[in-house]
């Protein structure tokens, strides 16, 4: 046999890259990758790490249980630099990677729409925190929502102000996105059920710097309580403080980014009494008490819904997994879709047939600076 | 009429923080002919060493002024050395996509060292502001629209009073000229990128407490700003106060007579309008006059 340079070279370079490929193929087999959309960098970069804080959590709780099928679960990490193109952009990355069996996508519901149709092109199932309700009746079966949907928030937050609070003047002011919009449709309609009225109905536009016109339109619109869809907590803080140096100081029910930990940071007193319905309360349950101690332990901030929603996301994922018994995607499917009463940090989820997990939410309270549970309001539909 | 009083006041007040960072944009336009595209950056940047200073190693305010403010200067002048210095001899373009390429640097610097967590920067008051009649008076943006009155009446003493003034706007106008009458071109330079990195450091630090402290801060006030220098004429210093206090009565008055979701929408309606019928803004020359 002789040996030629070209035979050598081949021999040579197979030689040289051997141990990088077997190792990439035993590692390949040997864990399970699950695939996160999360903000890095971007307007959103904070809950982001929240998030992702979260995940580990939950992914070190599975992975010391002995992983998923016999495999160590691996986190597999895209920024959506809190922007649609980014999250599709972040999207395709992880679904070009056939080894990811499954997906953690967006808190944002603007941002899960701009996926969805290659989330149905990928096929695999994508647990998502997004609360525009119209995101699980899109006709998508592989989208699983892991945070009470905005039917259930513009219900509780209506019911509290109109019925436990028995104010009928509402102010509503929502953020113009997806979610924002939604969330101030969810909420007139279930005070058209309650008997109240919508005095005033005012959408801002993100990243807003002054909030003047808004909290002077309010403030003349007479109405006595005010109901809120903000999606980002610098929004949140900047309106918080105008409105009360504006002089308004009437009672005020938020939607959940009023209870994060960030919003109580930047809006320190002028968020004082206010209320806010919130998918995590620690108080409102053993597990959600479990979750505050993991998260305490793993980072410096206090627990709130962006790391809750992501913990029972790869917990339950993980679980449905080792209950199908393989990674097919449809498998995967049927066993979320058949998770029932499993108690989480955010709830006890038991999935609908649109993909839906939790149907209820908790009210607390800001009693100054510090979340307090009131009580938890569940739906049957 | 209260209303009216409370959204002029509001109006003025985020009006003279987009003229601050205009007046940055300004001087190194008439200093170098290219727009700064990272000089909402310079904002941010100050806002976070003084979270920094004040915040977490919790030095008095008036100190972690000074040393956000120093720490500008030499960001001021790093930033002509990397970003402008190696490019002087090329066209604008160039210059322009590394100031951007800089802004997106400074942005995700800050991002990767502190975390992408906004902050919270206290006043320089105690007293968040005061009642005065109908209208209530916010402590930080009365300081904001003092200073921009004291930076002003400053900036035109110092061009038309002083050596350095002088050398300086005969740099702005003709570079070859002002060299072969043995003017430093290089060191004037300098001084501009420095002066304007303190300008919009300052902007910064004064809007902190009232927008938070955030690794975008910078952008959204910039876009505005760069409008209200395109509106008050590209170059003209006078322009650019009266650019971005009219765009920011505009703004506020147009969120609460006409709409407030399309309130970023008319800043950038009157710059169109501007563009199209007085591209050279309010104070601007005429180019062929100019020529």
């Amino acid at each position: 046999m002789t040996i030629t340079r070209r035979g050598f070279s081949v021999a040579l370079a197979s030689g040289v890259a051997m141990p990088a490929v077997l190792r990439n193929a035993l590692a390949q087999s040997n864990t399970l990758k699950i695939g996160m959309v999360l903000p890095v960098t971007g307007s959103a970069a904070d809950s982001g790490k929240y998030a992702l804080t979260g995940a580990k959590i939950a992914l070190d709780r599975v992975n010391k249980a002995g992983g998923v099928l016999s495999r160590q679960v691996e986190l597999v990490t895209e920024d959506d630099q809190t922007t649609n193109p980014g999250a599709v952009l972040a999207f395709s990355k992880l679904a070009a990677q056939p080894d990811i069996v499954a997906f953690i996508g967006s808190i944002r519901s603007t941002q899960n729409h701009a996926m969805a149709p290659d989330i149905l092109k990928t096929a695999k199932p994508v647990c998502f925190g997004g609360t525009d309700p119209q995101l699980t009746k899109l006709g998508n079966p592989w989208l699983f929502r892991f945070r009470p949907n905005d039917s259930y928030s513009g219900r509780v937050i209506g019911a509290y102000g109109a019925e436990t609070l028995a104010k009928k003047n509402w102010a509503i002011i929502h953020s113009t996105d997806a979610f924002g919009t939604s969330g101030g449709k969810a909420l007139t309609e279930a005070l058209g059920k309650f008997g109240a009225k919508v005095t005033i109905d005012q959408g801002y536009p993100n990243q807003s710097q002054d909030f003047t016109a808004v909290v002077l339109a309010i403030k003349q619109s007479g109405a006595d309580v005010i109901g809120s869809y903000f999606t980002f907590e610098n929004d949140l803080g900047i309106f918080a403080r105008q409105l009360r140096q504006l002089g308004v100081t009437v009672p005020w029910v938020g939607s959940p980014s009023i209870t994060t930990a960030t919003a109580i940071k930047l809006a320190g007193p002028a968020l004082y009494g206010t209320f806010g319905v919130a998918d995590y309360a620690e108080e409102s349950s053993p597990e959600a008490k479990e979750f505050a101690a993991l998260y305490r332990k793993a980072a410096s901030t206090e627990p709130d819904n962006f790391g809750s929603w992501t913990y029972d996301a790869l917990n339950v994922l993980c679980a449905a997994i080792n209950k199908a018994g393989s990674t097919d995607p449809n498998k995967i499917r049927d066993a979320i879709l058949a998770t029932k009463g499993y108690k989480g940090a955010e709830g006890e989820y038991n999935f609908d047939q649109y993909g839906d997990g939790l149907h209820g939410y908790n009210i607390v309270r800001n009693e100054k600076g510090k979340i307090v549970f009131d009580k938890h309001i569940e739906f049957n539909d | 009429m209260s209303l009216v009083l409370q959204l002029l006041f509001t109006g003025i007040g985020i009006g003279a923080v987009y003229a601050l960072v205009a007046l940055g944009f300004v001087l190194i336009f008439r200093a170098t002919n290219v727009v700064n595209f990272a000089q909402g950056e310079f904002s941010m940047v100050a806002a976070f060493l003084m979270v920094v200073c004040a915040v977490d190693l919790e030095l008095p305010y008036w100190l972690s002024f000074l040393i956000a403010l120093g720490g500008m200067a030499l960001l001021g002048m790093l930033f002509n050395l990397t970003v402008y210095y190696p490019l002087r001899h090329r066209s604008f373009l160039p210059v322009i996509i590394s100031t951007i390429g800089a802004s997106i640097f400074l942005a995700n610097t800050t991002l990767a060292i502190y975390g992408p967590q906004p902050q919270v920067l206290p006043g320089w008051f105690d007293t968040p502001g005061f009642q005065v009649g109908p209208v209530y008076l916010d402590s930080q943006y009365l300081l904001i629209i003092a200073v921009t009155i004291v930076l002003v009446a400053f900036q035109y003493w110092f061009f038309e009073h002083t050596l350095l003034g002088k050398k300086l706007q005969a740099t702005s106008q003709d570079k070859e000229m002002a060299s072969l009458l043995g003017i430093p071109v290089a060191r004037m330079i300098m001084i501009t990128f420095i002066y304007s990195a303190l300008i919009g450091g300052i902007a910064g630090i004064l809007v902190a407490p009232i927008l938070f402290v955030s690794i975008q801060m910078g952008s959204t006030i910039a876009l505005k700003a760069f409008a209200a220098t395109i509106i008050g004429g590209f170059g003209d210093v006078a322009g650019a106060i009266i650019g971005g206090i009219s765009l920011g009565i505009i703004e506020t008055f147009g969120a609460a007579y006409i709409s407030v979701p399309y309130k970023d929408g008319f800043a950038f309606f009157v710059l169109i309008l501007f563009l199209i019928f007085r591209p050279q803004g309010i104070f601007g020359e005429r180019v062929a006059e100019k020529a």
